[in-house]
């Protein structure tokens, strides 16, 4: 077992920090909150693309399609996870961990993987509000990916 | 510092995400934090060549790249480059983290990891707690980076500390004679005193 070597700094950020000056929190949160916005109608485009394309997989069902399947969900994820997207971004985080652990277990199963896709299309056209049907929604979905093979 | 001001006036920030538009979004928020300088990198390999050239005060990287990933670029900013730059605080940003990576996220040497969803709120939180950050650096054969024991209880029950300060698991023997009850009643009995 080798020794730890342990050393005490300060970075040059936290030095920049300590210098008087600067913003309140509340104006910096605000100010970034104003512009993170001006983003969110593309980016909501770029999402909708990200499942339209899971949607054309579960059609084409290709023989190999663990990667692109977990590399769109992570997509939503990436872009959705940006703004307030509750359901949506639940329902996402659930196809990509299921899609890893079925990779990884090398167990694929295409009607989970519909149920998902299915209900981020049915989340995103109710404008990703959270309520009791959205909750029954991702009940539903933890209940699917909990009784795949992986 | 006052708790309810930030300074990032003089803080350079390189971002790097493989996703462009989160790249933006996350410029967007870091403009509105008021930072001086802003580096966006969109791959973590054009990373490395960044901060090989210049100083940077924080990283933000999201990136998924097989060819390096935030984590590898991680591991790499800690073991393979000099003192300070190693020590430059990194926040690992994550939308799903795949399960054969989740070790590799607590080995590699973040500073912070925030999984999405992200908001500047959340962000903010975490750079302030950089800035008031006490960890020690650690380096050692399996691990360079903060200290990943916020707080340090010492070493686990049972095990000889590896660190200098860790003091020994073993207690030993007394070195001298219980106190009676009395003695520890006069210890927490409130009494009068005359000044």
């Amino acid at each position: 077992m080798t020794e730890a070597v342990t050393t005490r700094i300060q970075t040059t950020l936290a030095q920049q920090m300590a210098q008087p000056g600067g913003r309140t929190l509340a104006d910096v949160e605000r100010r970034a909150n104003e512009r993170l916005g001006r983003h969110k109608a593309e980016v909501m485009v770029e999402v909708e693309a990200a499942v339209a394309g899971l949607e054309g997989l579960c059609v084409a069902q290709p023989e190999t399609p663990a990667g692109e399947v977990y590399r769109l969900a992570t997509r939503v994820l990436d872009l959705a996870g940006f703004f307030e997207t509750g359901p949506l971004f639940d329902a996402g985080y659930s196809l990509a961990d299921m899609a890893d652990r079925m990779a990884a277990a090398d167990a694929w199963e295409w009607p989970p993987v519909q149920v998902h896709v299915q209900a981020l299309r049915l989340i995103l056209n109710a404008g990703c509000e959270r309520n009791a049907a959205t909750d029954h929604l991702l009940a539903g979905l933890k209940a699917v990916a909990g009784k795949t093979g992986a | 510092m006052s708790e309810d001001r930030i300074n990032l006036e003089q803080s350079t920030v390189l971002l790097v995400d493989d996703t462009p538009q989160a790249l933006d979004m996350l410029s967007s928020i870091f403009q509105g934090f008021g930072v001086k300088e802003q580096i966006k990198c969109p791959s973590a390999v054009e990373a490395v060549k960044v901060v090989q050239q210049r100083s940077v005060d924080l990283i933000v990287i999201d990136c998924g790249d097989p060819e390096m990933d935030g984590y590898a670029f991680t591991r790499w900013l800690r073991r393979e480059t000099p003192a300070p730059l190693r020590y430059t605080p990194v926040i690992l940003v994550t939308g799903h983290a795949a399960q054969s990576k989740v070790q590799e996220g607590r080995d590699c040497g973040v500073s912070f990891v925030i999984a999405k969803p992200l908001t500047p709120a959340v962000l903010l939180k975490r750079i302030l707690w950089l800035g008031a950050d006490e960890r020690e650096f650690v380096e050692c054969e399996t691990y360079v980076g903060p200290d990943r024991r916020v707080r340090n209880f010492g070493p686990p029950v049972g095990m000889a500390g590896r660190r200098k300060g860790d003091l020994s698991a073993h207690v030993g023997h007394a070195v001298e004679a219980n106190m009676d009850q009395a003695d520890i009643d006069m210890l927490l009995k409130p009494q009068r005193v005359s000044l």
